[in-house]
């Protein structure tokens, strides 16, 4: 598969000298899901935005669908489709008419409805943002990212504070945006929502990447370096308690 | 259309959507400044900045009516009618400001003559100002019933235009006063709390992931605000015109472009506050610090004559000074723009300035 998405010995250091990230290099196929994964300051977001335009390179190189972010932000940001970790709206203004004015700054035509029928919003047009719960907030934050039929997505801790049924939720919809053949690079705490959603996982910590594969190989590479388990794996966890004894219809 | 106009527009659609739908701004910008008007309209229409006038009329001709009629048709009078010693004891208290007295054989005749007659006038000494006022006034109404009963030509004569000085209030004074009030307040709060909202909140850093500068944001937040400072600076006009018979005596044109650099230079001190915040708790200290000394201290409430000289001296270059000024000079006095060099200059200096330091100041997350 080509690549959409090279990175080449990404750095950043911030004024105040701190290195967020230590020349990392790494490349995210046309139609996977890639997912970043590491702990809280492992450089994710840092790493993400400075893809995205919207933070100044230090060092190194990015080219997204051939076009290199630090010389064309503008054309970037285009192309592509952003949900930020704190995904704030405007105030006082309908889902509706946010969708349009996000489309009027692409230049791009959509039909609103449709867009928020595909996050599962179709009856919540005419809301405000403040009305959702945390889980439609996060669909609808998808939705912005989708009006201008973005070639690649960045979704940054798309499921952190949502409840088990909304996370599951958005895993569905974000197996969806990729069947629809959009490229999506997310980050995430949670290891079970990259092995279900993610085709390729890099773990970052202090600014590197120190592993990069698909999921099934970083265990097979663990369990070949003669890992074992501290505890015995239960053949279920909590998790599949929780949800068989609260279903995963969505409660907001 | 141009991409850059199709997002200056949707945003500037977005934040009048914001503005219109905040019932908190909408009251804070409206109806206080109309609310704060019809007070002092009350206030004024009342015993106030009209000159009172204690009346005692002893006569009872028809040259001595028509000297009363003439007298309450004067706006700036508050006439009230007493006898001799009430009325000096009003006047002795402060609580009129001219005493006029009326004797006995005012208009009448004697032998086929008209006799001779004095009106006599007294004055509160402390307010000298309203009572040589009221002396003119009321030696022109004498002088002209006089020439009526003379018969005499007239020879000499003054046209005078000064219509107005008869008939303008405080209320006149104080309309440019609110509205100059509303734009600073407008400019430096009503931009700095909502755009470090938007900043705080990260509903800005939104923005930036899309292909728009965020320019266009903050040109779209501006000229939502350039919309609302006329819209009130229209509703007080035509409230204080029709509720309060506020007089216009320049031209609204250029009054309403003195509003629009007001709102220019507040606004770039709204923009220099909120570019510089992080968040609102930084807004509200260094917004007052700003406001609240230009308040008190730009004479738009009353005039700067009472300062001290280094206070007048040094409130001469406050940007509220100009902006009332240049307001109050229009509406009051029908002055043009080629008039009032001093406020233009004073105005544009600010505009440039301000820019300046919000341009500095300025940071976007």
């Amino acid at each position: 598969m080509p690549a959409i998405l090279e990175v080449n010995n990404l750095t950043k250091t911030y004024p105040n000298g701190v290195n967020a990230v230590k020349g990392i290099s790494f490349s995210v196929n046309k139609g996977e899901v890639f997912g970043i994964l590491g702990p809280n300051g492992a450089g994710k977001t840092t790493t993400l935005e400075m893809i995205e335009g919207l933070r100044p390179i230090t060092s190194g190189t990015v080219l997204l669908d051939g076009i290199k972010t630090e010389e064309q932000p503008y054309l970037i940001k285009q192309r592509i489709g952003i949900q930020l970790q704190s995904s704030a709206f405007f105030q006082n203004l309908k889902l509706t008419e946010l969708l349009k004015m996000f489309a009027d700054l692409y230049g791009a035509q959509i039909d609103a409805a449709q867009l928020l029928a595909d996050v599962g919003l179709q009856d919540k047009a005419g809301f405000l943002v403040k009305n959702l719960s945390g889980g439609q907030k996060q669909r609808f934050s998808i939705a912005t990212t989708l009006v201008n039929k973005p070639v690649m997505i960045f979704l940054d801790e798309p499921t952190t504070g949502l409840d088990p049924q909304a996370r599951r939720n958005l895993w569905e919809l974000i197996a969806q945006i990729k069947n629809r053949g959009t490229t999506v690079i997310l980050t995430t705490h949670y290891m079970e929502e990259a092995s279900f959603l993610c085709n390729r996982v890099a773990i970052m910590d202090d600014g590197k990447i120190v592993a990069l594969d698909t999921p099934d190989q970083l265990i097979k590479q663990l369990l070949a370096k003669g890992f074992v388990p501290h505890t015995e794996v239960p053949p279920a966890t909590l998790e599949d308690v929780f949800i068989d004894l609260t279903g995963k219809t969505l409660r907001d | 259309m141009n991409q850059n106009t199709r997002s200056f527009l949707a945003l500037t659609k977005a934040s009048l959507k914001m503005y219109y739908r905040n019932k908190g701004a909408i009251i804070f910008t409206l109806l206080i400044p109309v609310a704060l008007l019809s007070m002092f309209g009350f206030l004024s229409s009342g015993r106030g900045p009209r000159i009172q006038v204690g009346l005692t009329n002893k006569a009872s001709t028809e040259m001595a009516q028509q000297f009363v009629a003439a007298l309450k048709g004067v706006e700036a009078f508050n006439i009230r009618e007493a006898t001799e010693t009430d009325a000096a004891k009003e006047l002795g208290k402060g609580d009129i400001d001219l005493q006029v007295i009326v004797p006995e054989n005012f208009g009448k005749t004697e032998d086929g003559k008209p006799a001779a007659s004095t009106i006599q006038t007294r004055f509160n000494k402390g307010r000298p100002q309203s009572g040589h006022m009221a002396n003119m006034v009321i030696i022109q109404i004498v002088t002209g019933l006089d020439k009526k009963l003379t018969n005499a030509p007239t020879v000499l004569d003054v046209k005078s235009e000064g219509v107005a000085v008869n008939n303008l209030g405080y209320f006149d004074f104080i309309l440019p006063g609110i509205l100059s009030m509303s734009i600073m307040q407008l400019g430096i709060f009503g931009v700095a709390f909502s755009f470090v909202a938007m900043k705080a909140s990260g509903a800005l850093r939104r923005i930036q992931a899309t292909p728009v500068h965020p320019v266009y944001f903050v040109l779209a937040q501006a000229t939502v605000r350039l919309l609302v400072t006329l819209s009130t600076a229209v509703i007080l006009l035509v409230f204080g015109t029709y509720f309060f018979g506020f007089h216009m005596m320049g031209s609204y044109v250029n009054f309403f472009l003195v509003c629009i650099i007001g709102i220019l230079i507040f606004l770039g001190i709204g923009f220099a506050i909120a570019g510089w915040a992080r968040d609102e708790t930084q807004v509200a200290p260094v917004a007052n610090l700003i406001q609240l000394p230009l308040l008190l201290l730009s004479g738009i409430f009353f005039s700067r004559d009472g300062f001290p000289t280094w206070l007048k001296t040094i409130t001469d270059y406050s940007p509220l000074t100009y902006v009332s000024h240049a307001l109050r000079k229009i509406a009051n006095e029908g002055a043009g723009l080629t008039e009032l060099p001093m406020d233009m200059i004073g105005m544009a200096v600010w505009v440039v300035l301000v820019y300046i330091i919000a341009v500095k100041l300025f940071r976007w997350e």
